[in-house]
């Protein structure tokens, strides 16, 4: 069975979307220095991103350090509120929600952070870990809350005998599992995963990502997968959405993305990547982008990318450039199948 | 572009043939939980002009070994063993004598660009000064250029002008461009450099090894790559060593380790990986368990608790590297099983998330055989 025909008949991606995120911004004050701190700028760390993330769905987000993946991600969860924009969850809004009547709400979209060696309380045992999000939502005390935590560290692959145990005791990829039961407790419809797996080795990722395949099976959830390596993304998401300083510039189904990329930023992510295969690295061609990524706090007119852009440079008449440098493009579909934030948006095999 | 002269090679010097011997190198730390054997046993030999690559996880010992040939170590270490630079020992070389040799025979580009520069000394000093370090002829001013040469030559823009910059004004590719400008200032024999690109994005991260390229173009130097990315390696490197609990279990031909693994390590290791070429979405094949302890590690093989082909033959010595075929090594005494499989899904179980049966669990410090302080000793 190809991956298109395993996808399809696994998801349906139809009906109504489970969350869906209009226009998000998020700006950061830059401070002056003097007696009164005033605001002299922004970082504009996330721009104007929409996206829908349908029942059993698993959308990848991806893009390098910098780009907003988990500042959008912590402003969908209303950690760090919206400067702007929507954030619809199964019809109600979530912006400007005050944190008390967001906590109801928190039982159904629930967060894993990258980090699990910071994520979790080093001075409470695992037993009350798990079990912090249950009394705090008043849904099991006594003999069920016991029989329940037990049954969610079972779940994640952990034997419930080392509940007692404190967060030192275990290795990095049990760690994580422990804050996925955590998220898992109040059985939550929607997860936001912020790098869940980038800071474990490759032999311990491989059993956290079929551990989130398999309870996204079982559970029927929905994840918005936020990760820089785009082969874990690959292997895991149903979509993915590239992002670059603060946009989404390409958004398709995992298979036109590697199919099809149209954007120039998607294509040159796609050529940078190494594959563990020796003859075919040797054989490979790359797309290197010049320079770095600009600053969020002034970010170029028009195309954000075009500072950078192996197309722009190289294949674009002048009268073309002068579009990229005025006209701001917007994410729409370009004749490429799916949407792609350029003006010149064209389908190329990079793999 | 400038090209730089390389200069007469010393008369002695072999110019084929090893560059760089390493010989049963052993590096144990005392710590108050007992003595941690970082590295057990090293060998391997850097012809000159070849890319060695040198992979294995977190703790497996890679970035010791090469701290240890460098004689970076802290004083604390016991190094035993032997590095031989063009035939000379490095071990128990003072330091007087082995400053002549850092940068000059050996250069080192360390991981991280933020911390591997001095904040407080522009970029062109900090050139200039590795390059006067082993050549007091060259005048300040002679330096300087040669500063901004090295800089034009790892792609620095407006170079030149550069050289004056402080390393705060560069972004973290530009600062590993200038680490990779030092390193190649010297000409230097042998390069290592450990996990060069592991802090810096996939985009920044294609240009650093095109720019390292050029440096061991430049220069001619033999490359150690040290890195836990088996896709880095896969495309740069002519041979690899795989490390695992400090040791060496799988060396050759970067080919025959990647599409004929003879060591079950390596086979899982790359059945972990999730391929960004892959069509066929299949189950990954993680290894269960983790790593094991490097304080009193256990006799027998240190991957066996987590080896799917583990036999109880298998925990009564650790079983040496030895010759598979012409030049692939493999440290197995069952590696004969590997031969002719190539699917880490034949040996490994996609299921070692296996609801039902918390496996990883038995991977906890102390409840498996693999270590020998338990929680319950610890308390």
């Amino acid at each position: 069975m190809t991956a298109t025909e395993d996808r399809l008949a696994k998801e349906p991606v139809t009906g109504e979307p489970i969350l869906t995120v209009k226009d998000l911004t998020k700006y950061f004050p830059i401070k002056g220095g003097g007696l009164f701190r005033r605001t002299i700028g922004q970082v504009k760390a996330v721009d104007g991103v929409s996206l829908e993330l349908y029942p059993g769905e698993i959308l990848g987000l991806v893009g390098e350090s910098g780009c907003g993946k988990s500042t959008t991600g912590r402003a969908i969860m209303h950690l760090q509120p919206a400067s702007s924009g929507s954030v619809v969850f199964q019809g109600k809004e979530l912006t400007g929600l005050s944190r008390g009547q967001m906590r109801p709400l928190r039982r159904d979209i629930q967060i894993v952070f990258q980090d699990p060696y910071a994520s979790l309380n080093p001075r409470l045992p695992v037993y009350d870990i798990v079990a912090e999000p249950l009394i705090i939502h008043k849904l099991a005390k006594g003999e069920e809350l016991r029989t329940r935590v037990r049954a969610l560290l079972e779940l994640v692959g952990l034997n419930p005998e080392h509940a007692n145990r404190f967060p030192n005791e275990f290795s990095g990829g049990q760690r994580q599992r422990i804050g996925i039961a955590r998220a898992l407790a109040l059985e939550p419809k929607v997860l936001v995963l912020d790098e869940p797996v980038s800071a474990l080795d490759v032999s311990i990722q491989a059993g956290v990502i079929n551990l989130l395949e398999d309870l996204r099976d079982r559970l029927n959830l929905s994840y918005l997968f936020i990760a820089h390596d785009l082969s874990v993304v690959r292997h895991i998401s149903d979509r993915i959405a590239v992002m670059y300083l603060g946009w989404i510039i390409e958004i398709a189904t995992t298979d036109d993305l590697f199919n099809k990329p149209s954007h120039p930023y998607t294509q040159a992510l796609l050529s940078a990547i190494p594959i563990p295969d020796p003859r075919r690295e040797r054989a490979r061609k790359r797309i290197l982008l010049t320079g770095d990524v600009p600053s969020p706090a002034n970010p170029p007119s028009g195309c954000r990318f075009r500072t950078r852009c192996q197309k722009f440079a190289n294949e674009l008449s002048e009268s073309q450039q002068a579009k990229c440098v005025d006209e701001i493009p917007l994410l729409e579909d370009r004749g490429t199948g799916h949407p792609a934030a350029c003006h010149y948006a064209e389908a190329i095999k990079v793999l | 572009m400038t090209t730089l002269t390389k200069p007469e090679p010393l008369k002695d010097k072999p110019l084929s043939g090893a560059v760089l011997e390493v010989d049963n190198l052993d590096v144990q730390f005392p710590t108050e939980d007992g003595l941690v054997r970082a590295v057990r046993g090293v060998s391997y030999t850097l012809r000159a002009g070849e890319v060695l690559g040198i992979v294995g996880e977190s703790g497996s010992g890679k970035s010791v070994t090469s701290l240890a040939i460098m004689g970076l170590l802290p004083n604390s270490a016991r190094v035993t063993g032997s590095v031989k630079f063009r035939g000379r020992e490095l071990l128990g070389l003072g330091d007087k004598d082995f400053s002549k040799i850092r940068g000059k025979g050996i250069a080192m580009i360390f991981q991280d660009p933020m911390t591997s520069l001095d904040p407080v000394y522009k970029v062109g000093y900090q050139i200039a000064e590795t390059v006067r370090q082993h050549d007091k002829n060259v005048s300040k001013k002679g330096a300087l250029s040669r500063a901004a040469d090295l800089l034009e030559l790892v792609g620095i823009p407006n170079a030149k002008d550069r050289v004056t910059s402080y390393p705060h004004e560069f972004s973290g590719g530009m600062r590993q461009r200038v680490v990779i400008a030092i390193a190649m200032a010297n000409q230097p024999d042998v390069i290592i450099a450990d996990e060069p690109t592991t802090a810096l994005d996939v985009t920044v991260q294609a240009q650093i090894l095109e720019v390292l390229g050029t440096a061991m173009e430049e220069t001619g130097a033999a490359t150690v790559l040290i890195t836990h990315d088996l896709g880095v390696v896969a495309g740069v490197a002519d041979r690899m060593l795989v490390m695992y609990a400090g040791r060496v279990v799988e060396s050759g031909p970067v080919d025959g380790v990647y599409y004929t693994p003879r060591m079950p390590y390596t086979l899982g290791l790359l059945g972990s990986l999730p391929r960004l070429d892959e069509t066929e979405k299949t189950k990954l094949t993680p290894i269960k368990g983790s790593p094991p302890s490097m304080v009193n590690p256990p006799p027998g093989c240190p991957f066996g608790p987590r080896c799917p082909l583990h036999i109880a033959e298998c925990d009564e010595a650790e079983p040496p590297l030895t010759e598979v075929e012409g030049g692939h090594w493999a440290a197995c005494i069952r590696n004969e099983k590997l031969e002719g499989h190539t699917e880490a899904a034949e040996f490994f179980d996609a299921d070692a998330t296996d609801l039902t049966a918390p496996v990883l669990a038995d991977a906890l410090p102390g409840s498996d055989a693999g270590t020998v302080t338990t929680s319950e000793d610890r308390k």
